[in-house]
């Protein structure tokens, strides 16, 4: 099987939306350092953060990734598989994000393609997701790739 | 105390870093993720109804593990991009170690990137999460 015999709505291919916007909030940033084990002063304490340089609470490098869960998408109506997967994530960091923070998302297929191995075919599906902050300035980008199987 | 790019060579190694995704932290990063409720991350039912052995550990939470060990290594230097394939499902409660290498380093556009590999392992060694990344130092003086 190609990328050609899958069924999926190819009209979503390369069209941005509208992800949805999201607050950094403080006490969710200490619970997820909590939960990751993140022990950094920077990402943990406001007045560290401070004497640092930073107008507050640091967000570890890859926070922004656990809003891409939320993020309004399209259904491309994928016929393919039984069970999916995370298959990989790739996330370039431009600027620091802060507690208080209001991030903008833009999302957008980027890719749908197959590859067949030892387990049979798999579909890989490839999501691209833009973050800017509330002064405008993009601070993430965050590529996604989900895998189903048969 | 600061790591600088002059100090770095190729093959100078990350890490390694310990971590263990127990149960609670599971549940505690689902909660703040959003993702609540029985799932195939937080109930060994719900994982086995859909045929794994058991809960495993978000992947973005095993990104995270990535980032920590980048961080801590770079101390006080950034990352400037990170990239993981989640090659196996992983487990909670196992050992995890955490290592990289350094592969390359250039000075470009005004920045001192560092790249390296990146590996998550399980206690047989088994690469369960790779990747690759860009860091980011400051030069002495």
């Amino acid at each position: 099987m190609t990328a050609q015999d899958v069924n999926f709505d190819r009209s979503q291919l390369g069209v941005g939306y509208p992800g949805g916007t999201f607050v950094v909030d403080k006490d969710d940033l200490l619970r997820y350092c909590k939960a990751t084990g993140e022990s950094d002063p920077l990402c943990n304490d406001e007045e560290a953060a401070k004497a640092a340089g930073h107008p507050a609470l640091l967000a570890p490098p890859t926070y922004c990734a656990n809003f891409v869960r939320s993020l309004g998408r399209p259904d491309i109506k994928l016929n393919f598989g039984r069970i999916g997967f995370h298959a990989g994530e790739s996330i370039d960091i431009h600027a620091p994000i802060y507690a208080g923070d209001t991030l903008t998302a833009t999302t957008g297929l980027k890719d749908v393609y197959t590859k067949t191995g030892r387990s049979g075919t798999m579909v890989f599906v490839v999501w691209e997701t833009s973050f800017s902050n509330q002064d405008g300035q993009k601070v993430a980008d965050v590529q996604e790739s989900h895998v189903r199987r048969e | 105390m600061t790591r600088y790019y002059e100090d770095v060579e190729l093959g100078d190694e990350i890490g390694p870093l310990e971590k263990i995704a127990t149960d609670q932290s599971v549940s505690d990063f689902c909660d703040v993720w959003g993702n609540t409720g029985p799932s195939r991350f937080t109930d060994n039912e719900s994982a086995q109804a859909e045929g794994l052995a058991g809960a495993i550990v978000p992947g973005i939470m095993s990104m995270s593990y990535m980032a920590q060990l980048l961080t801590q290594w770079t101390e006080g230097g950034s990352i400037k991009k990170l990239d993981v394939v989640f090659r196996q499902l992983v487990s909670h409660n196992s050992p995890l170690r955490l290592i990289g290498v350094v592969t390359d380093m250039n000075q470009v556009d005004g920045e001192n990137q560092v790249e390296c590999d990146l590996y998550l392992q399980n206690e047989q060694g088994d690469r369960m999460v790779g990747g690759q990344a860009i860091l980011l130092l400051a030069i002495k003086g």
